[in-house]
């Protein structure tokens, strides 16, 4: 078995008068147990300027085909590209339902609904200007 | 003007031969903006229950609904379950597409658009299955449309 985590830590000194500190810890296990994922995509480059939609992650195929029951599945995906203009983004779908917007610099982290039933993640660049996608996937 | 990061790290030394170590950090900003910083936020924790509070039936709750000044606008959501039975999920959505489950002790940190066309709307739901789910979410905005009062 595998110790895999994942800690998320939000912080602001000023957007209230008080601090504002959040953070977590998730050990990355399978589904209805503590047993750890043992399987992962690794992490993964992937470069588009088409503008147009894109599979990033496949409930069909690669990790997704892998995934034919109700299991657990964790995607981060974060947007290489510099914050430029401030213009620029990736939106990231849930096949034709928009999840956000990942601007230079962004990142996720999700469950994913990785089994036939679920659906692809899909991304579209905001124009042709090269953009570049770092994502991973951990499931079991 | 506010100053807010979020940070990640996956780490793990024996899923792969070799120690797998990321991190990451990026500043929450307004649209299309390079250095203006989100400066809205709330945050709650709340139990959802398995079915209709006693009534039988399982339901679907908005957890972020929808709302006109959040259109258009960057949005960051962050969710935990803080339960603690590795048994107990709820299920995230955007209107009927399901995202994932989070189970006890996972969280999830996502952008979100919000779309008063989408069919449905585009409000982030969740549903709980197993027991009674305690969540802790934020979101971080840059405007929200309030609610105005029954009396005004």
């Amino acid at each position: 078995m595998a110790t895999t985590t994942a800690t998320l830590t939000l912080n602001s000194a000023d957007m209230m008068d008080n601090a504002v500190s959040i953070s977590n810890t998730a050990t990355l296990t399978k589904a209805g147990n503590n047993t750890g994922v043992t399987e992962t995509t690794g992490l993964s480059r992937k470069k588009t300027s088409t503008g147009s939609n894109e599979i990033l992650l496949n409930t069909d195929a690669g990790a997704g085909s892998d995934v034919t029951a109700q299991k657990s599945a964790k995607v981060y995906i974060k947007n290489i590209n510099d914050r430029g203009d401030g213009t620029k983004f990736v939106t990231i779908l849930l096949e034709d339902t928009e999840i956000g917007k990942l601007y230079g610099g962004d990142f996720m982290f999700i469950p994913w609904d990785a089994t036939s039933s679920g659906k692809d993640i899909e991304y579209t660049v905001s124009d042709t200007t090269e953009t570049v996608l770092e994502y991973v996937c951990f499931f079991e | 003007m506010a100053t807010t990061t979020a940070s990640i790290t996956l780490s793990s030394s024996d899923l792969l031969t070799d120690n797998l170590s990321l991190s990451s950090t990026m500043n929450l900003y307004k649209d299309s903006t390079t250095a203006t910083g989100l400066d809205e936020f709330r945050m709650e924790r709340l139990e959802i229950p398995i079915d209709d509070y006693g009534g039988g039936t399982a339901k679907q709750y908005d957890l972020i609904p929808n709302s006109a000044a959040a259109v258009d606008k960057p949005n960051w959501v962050y969710i935990a379950n803080k339960n603690t039975d590795d048994t107990h999920y709820v299920v995230i959505s955007i209107k009927d597409d399901v995202i994932g489950r989070l189970y006890a002790g996972d969280w999830l940190w996502m952008p979100w658009s919000c779309d008063l066309n989408a069919a449905m709307g585009s409000a982030v739901e969740l549903q709980a299955f197993v027991a009674t789910a305690t969540i802790e979410y934020a979101l971080f905005h840059d405007g929200e449309t309030l609610t105005e009062s029954a009396d005004s």
